[in-house]
């Protein structure tokens, strides 16, 4: 059961469009597992509708229907309301028998993380630690780091805290830290100066989406040795 | 009252003809009441989002997307207010996105449509909507105290964060999840009634 969710001050920020790209992404997804969330969305697209049926109507330009009627004319489907429209698979996703094909943790995955992975196939773990992967992930902005984070079954992660905002999103597995017990779903935001140490549970690794803003900083007296692009050190 | 009711049943209808048969002259119609109404959501004498010229591309883009996108619009899930409001959203983000950076700078296909979906499989099964509900909300909204809607406005209209909010009107940045917060409260209740009818 989902037990972490995106506050409602943030889903605002998501369903008005305000929400930058990265943490959009991970709202998304997120919304993808979570049924309860994806109808307080519903609730917020329809405040969206009731404000703009409210709003102070504004006349357009006098020419405006008739350019408009000139553009879909010369659409190459012309005079055809196309279906539900969906962005073809890059050729990249269709590419098959790829090792990622074949891991569990990537099997069952929601559909805008099925196509940020796509994007980045093949994926390419970096082992951080010996119980810690990672691959960066490119999602077409640059002001947050994604990336997925993989823990081995009751590997520890370097006790770290963040100078920004960090999601992360339980995709596979689960997850411990001194607050508790996370499972997929679980959308957890913290915000910059929170420490916190994730323990994989014993029985199954570990796949989460994480989402910082800033270059993760470590505690301890090796703090310095720190690459500012590593979100992660051993442990 | 009951006017209103009807009205917000006839878009939706206009649209599922646009969807179905590519009726030009409902096109026409759902132009004609909508422009102006997604050109005012950005660009008013109180608050201007956008220019006028950027607010006039907006309504252009948009309604070039109702037409092409017509045929998703399922009225049982949705209305036809909120169904176009989802659609304008996606499209100033995209155009907003445009404007800010390098094109596939990092050849990512991750498109608008995907993490902002609101494609009819990405939606509950269940959701009655939304034939009462349309006006009860828009009434709601006016039953809110200035600094709620106000900050409501803001999000939405002006699409700014709560931080960009909190820095624009000189407050703390708890006081204005709080408004939002309370605002969203007030509204609930419609909304979780018209979830339940």
């Amino acid at each position: 059961m989902i037990r972490h969710h995106p506050d409602n001050n943030l889903l605002v920020e998501y369903a008005s469009g305000s929400l930058p790209w990265a943490m959009s992404l991970a709202v998304s997804a997120h919304l993808q597992l979570c049924p309860q969330c994806r109808r307080e969305n519903e609730h917020l697209n329809h405040i969206g509708g009731g404000l703009l049926e409210g709003c102070e109507p504004q006349e357009t330009t006098g020419d405006a229907l008739d350019r408009l009627m000139q553009r879909i004319d010369a659409e190459p489907t012309a005079g055809g309301a196309t279906g539900p429209e969906r962005a073809p698979e890059s050729p990249k996703s269709r590419s098959r028998n790829t090792r990622d094909d074949r891991d569990p943790a990537l099997a069952r995955l929601p559909r805008v993380i099925r196509k940020l992975i796509g994007d980045n196939r093949p994926l390419k773990w970096r082992r951080v630690s010996p119980s810690l992967k990672t691959t960066r992930l490119t999602t077409g902005q640059d002001r947050y780091e994604v990336a997925f984070q993989r823990i081995c079954r009751g590997g520890k992660v370097v006790e770290h805290d963040h100078r920004g905002r960090e999601v992360t999103l339980v995709l596979y597995g689960s997850f411990s830290d001194a607050d508790g017990v996370y499972t997929p779903g679980d959308f957890l935001l913290r915000e910059p100066g929170e420490v916190h140490q994730p323990i994989a549970t014993q029985d199954q690794e570990c796949l989460c989406l994480s989402v910082v803003e800033a270059p993760v900083h470590v505690k301890g007296p090796l703090g310095w040795l720190v690459n500012p692009l590593l979100s992660f050190r051993p442990a | 009252m009951q006017q209103t009711q009807n009205r917000d049943d006839d878009w939706s209808k206009l649209l599922v003809l646009v969807g179905t048969r590519q009726d030009r002259s409902a096109f026409e119609r759902l132009f004609h009441h909508y422009a102006p109404l997604i050109k005012g959501f950005h660009y008013s004498r109180s608050a201007q989002a956008f220019s006028s010229e950027a607010a006039d591309e907006l309504v252009q883009e948009v309604m070039f997307r109702v037409w092409r996108k017509a045929a998703s619009f399922d009225p049982s899930r949705a209305s036809a207010n909120t169904w176009i409001y989802t659609i304008m959203r996606n499209c100033r983000i995209d155009m907003l996105r445009r404007n800010s950076r390098r094109q596939d700078a990092d050849g990512c296909d991750v498109e608008v449509d995907d993490i902002w979906d609101e494609s009819p499989e990405s939606q509950p099964l269940l959701v009655l909507q939304h034939r009462r509900s349309q006006r009860d909300i828009s009434e709601g909204l006016r039953s809110l105290p200035a600094e709620q809607s106000h900050v409501l406005e803001k999000a939405y209209m002006e699409g700014k964060s709560h931080s960009e909010i909190s820095t624009e009107l000189g407050l703390p940045l708890g006081t204005v999840k709080s408004r939002v917060r309370l605002a969203l409260k007030k509204l609930e209740a419609i909304l979780s009634k018209q979830g339940a009818s």
